[in-house]
């Protein structure tokens, strides 16, 4: 027989600000009910407005801990890779999102929140241990996370390179990292336009990266993103589906 | 519906028709002045400073902020009371789920959830045999339900978590709402209130002027035998002086009686408070939440009156009965 296991939420203790723009925010009953019905939403607009296309579903993981990484072209993204994913992964499913923009103010935490179910990055403090929270999380929970390496959205639609905070989360970890790209979601929702159009979404996803031994250092980090980055273009060469 | 009962939920203009509910809110309010001018003499004297002054002036603006939402309710109607401490057995079961890492469980959470409303519902119908059916059909769906996802590692310990929590924070705190359902709800509930939060106070002051003797050291050391007969002692004659009023006319109001109820009070407030000590102690953490700035969490603070509720709601109903002369089943008619 296995002893108790009392595992006191990891964010106890701080206040309800606090909380929300802290890596250590775990969901409870309240949040996942919102976010469940937000998803379900979410889908049905995807769906409708967006004609979504999913290839290469067989990728995607139905259990944690992996990491969903795509092309950054629009705030659709993060919805999409995020559909993907099975129901009963989804309650440990974070997108991972700037945490000076999404987490600036307690308003626009608590929609990141609700709706992304978001965990910030500080991109403005990134150095050794700055990712220590989100890679205790990523293998202790453990949990899915969703990631743009880019770092940012694309301004002309044309991909960026990745950067090595991905490989900083993983390295080391064995953690399966699942390329996915986008197609379609910069002309449905580009940077200047305030609300999405209806156009067409095409996501393809890509059997996990694979990447042996790989050294929990800069040299490593940079072979994570660069081979992480390869798999997505890959996927980009591929004509669309429709 | 009848009009005394549209009354008793809704009859806000009639918050202050018993005499002694006008005493009890009077005396919330001159405890709280009493402090405020107790600690500006302290502070003034120089007795009290730095953190220990600022502790202070925060727990008595929490107190400023905590009491109006208590008594508020109470003053505006059965109603508000039942949706009150509603609320408050919500947010004590968050707090403890969170702390016990049974939030993690969705379907345990969910199931004792429906059950805090299933017991609002049936408090605020007036449903008796409703509010104690769900006692034990709780915890049979909770250990029943539990079961069909098939995942038996960890299945004693969530069902067990979730039983606890529906009691606790569910039925016991629900017996405080059932009490709205008597027409003269108003000075009963307000003496549990001010009797179990002064009950503390007084562990308090008697433990800092008399307090040697640790009470239970590993679960909560800064208690004292002192403290511990000392609040007793003071609850009593509390009670002693506002029961005569609260209860004027009914069977309760009788000197052994009032000692008992008065040892009830204190002693199940101590009681609760220890419990959530050694839940806490056991799980290792100082606070369960940081909601009340100067308290912690809510169950921090309600701890007290966890075991009171149940207690002295049976107590006195058995002595004289709850809502006998109210409209029984309001809503579900029958």
């Amino acid at each position: 027989m296995d002893p108790w296991q009392l595992k006191p939420a990891r964010d106890l203790g701080l206040s309800m600000a606090e909380r929300l723009a802290s890596t250590r925010r775990e969901p409870g009953l309240g949040e996942a009910l919102g976010h469940g019905l937000w998803s379900v939403a979410v889908g049905g607009m995807l769906r409708v407005w967006h004609r979504l296309t999913v290839l290469g579903r067989e990728h995607v993981p139905v259990k944690p801990p992996f990491v969903l990484v795509a092309n950054h072209t629009s705030h659709l993204d993060a919805l999409v890779l995020s559909s993907l994913v099975p129901w009963r992964a989804r309650r440990t499913l974070y997108s991972i999102a700037a945490g000076d923009v999404f987490f600036e103010t307690p308003q626009r935490a608590f929609l990141s929140a609700l709706l992304l179910n978001a965990l910030p990055m500080q991109r403005r403090q990134m150095g050794r241990h700055a990712l220590d929270d989100l890679r205790s999380r990523l293998v202790g929970d453990p949990c899915g996370f969703v990631l743009f390496p880019e770092g940012t959205r694309t301004a002309d639609g044309q991909m960026q390179s990745f950067k090595a905070g991905l490989g900083m989360l993983v390295a080391g970890t064995g953690v399966p990292i699942v390329p996915c790209y986008l197609r379609g979601a910069f002309a449905a929702w580009p940077r200047t336009a305030k609300w999405p159009r209806p156009r067409r979404v095409e996501v393809r996803v890509g059997a996990p990266v694979s990447l042996g031994e790989v050294a929990d250092n800069r040299d490593g980090w940079m072979q994570i993103a660069k081979a992480t980055e390869d798999a997505v273009r890959k996927l980009g060469e591929v004509p669309a589906a429709q | 519906m009848n009009e005394t009962t549209l009354q008793r939920l809704f009859g806000w203009r009639h918050a202050f028709d018993d005499a002694a509910t006008v005493w009890l809110i009077g005396g919330v309010v001159g405890v709280l002045v009493v402090a405020a001018l107790a600690i500006a003499v302290l502070a003034a004297a120089g007795k009290i400073q730095g953190p220990l002054r600022s502790e202070l002036v925060r727990r008595l603006l929490s107190w400023c902020v905590l009491a109006p939402l208590m008594l508020g309710p109470v003053l505006l109607g059965a109603a508000w009371t039942i949706g009150a401490v509603t609320v408050l057995s919500l947010l004590c079961y968050r707090e403890f789920a969170r702390a016990t890492g049974l939030f993690r469980e969705r379907l345990v959470s969910l199931l004792v959830v429906l059950g805090i409303l299933m017991l609002m519902f049936a408090t605020f119908d007036h449903w008796y045999a409703l509010f104690m059916a769900l006692i034990p059909l709780c915890v049979v769906v909770v250990a029943g339900i539990g079961v069909i996802a098939d995942e038996p590692k960890g299945y004693i310990q969530r069902t067990a978590l979730g039983v606890f929590a529906f009691l606790y924070f569910g039925v016991c705190f629900g017996h405080l709402g059932y009490m709205a359902n008597d027409n003269g709800y108003r000075p009963v509930i307000l003496l549990v209130l001010l009797s179990v939060e002064l009950n503390d106070v007084f562990a308090y002051l008697a433990g800092k002027l008399f307090g040697h003797r640790k009470l239970m050291p590993k679960t909560s050391p800064n208690k004292t035998w002192a403290g511990a007969i000392g609040a007793t002692v003071l609850s009593v004659l509390l009670v002693l002086w506002l029961g005569p009023m609260v209860f004027a006319g009914t069977a309760v109001n009788d000197p052994l009686y009032l000692v008992v109820l008065g040892c009830i009070l204190s002693i199940g407030g101590q009681l609760g408070d220890l419990m959530l000590s050694a839940i806490k102690r056991d799980l290792g953490i100082k606070d369960f939440a940081a909601t009340i700035p100067g308290h912690g969490g809510l169950l921090d603070r309600f701890d007290s009156l966890l075991l009171v509720s149940p207690a002295v709601f049976h107590y006195v109903g058995y002595l004289q009965g709850f809502g006998l002369d109210s409209q029984a089943r309001i809503l579900t008619g029958g």
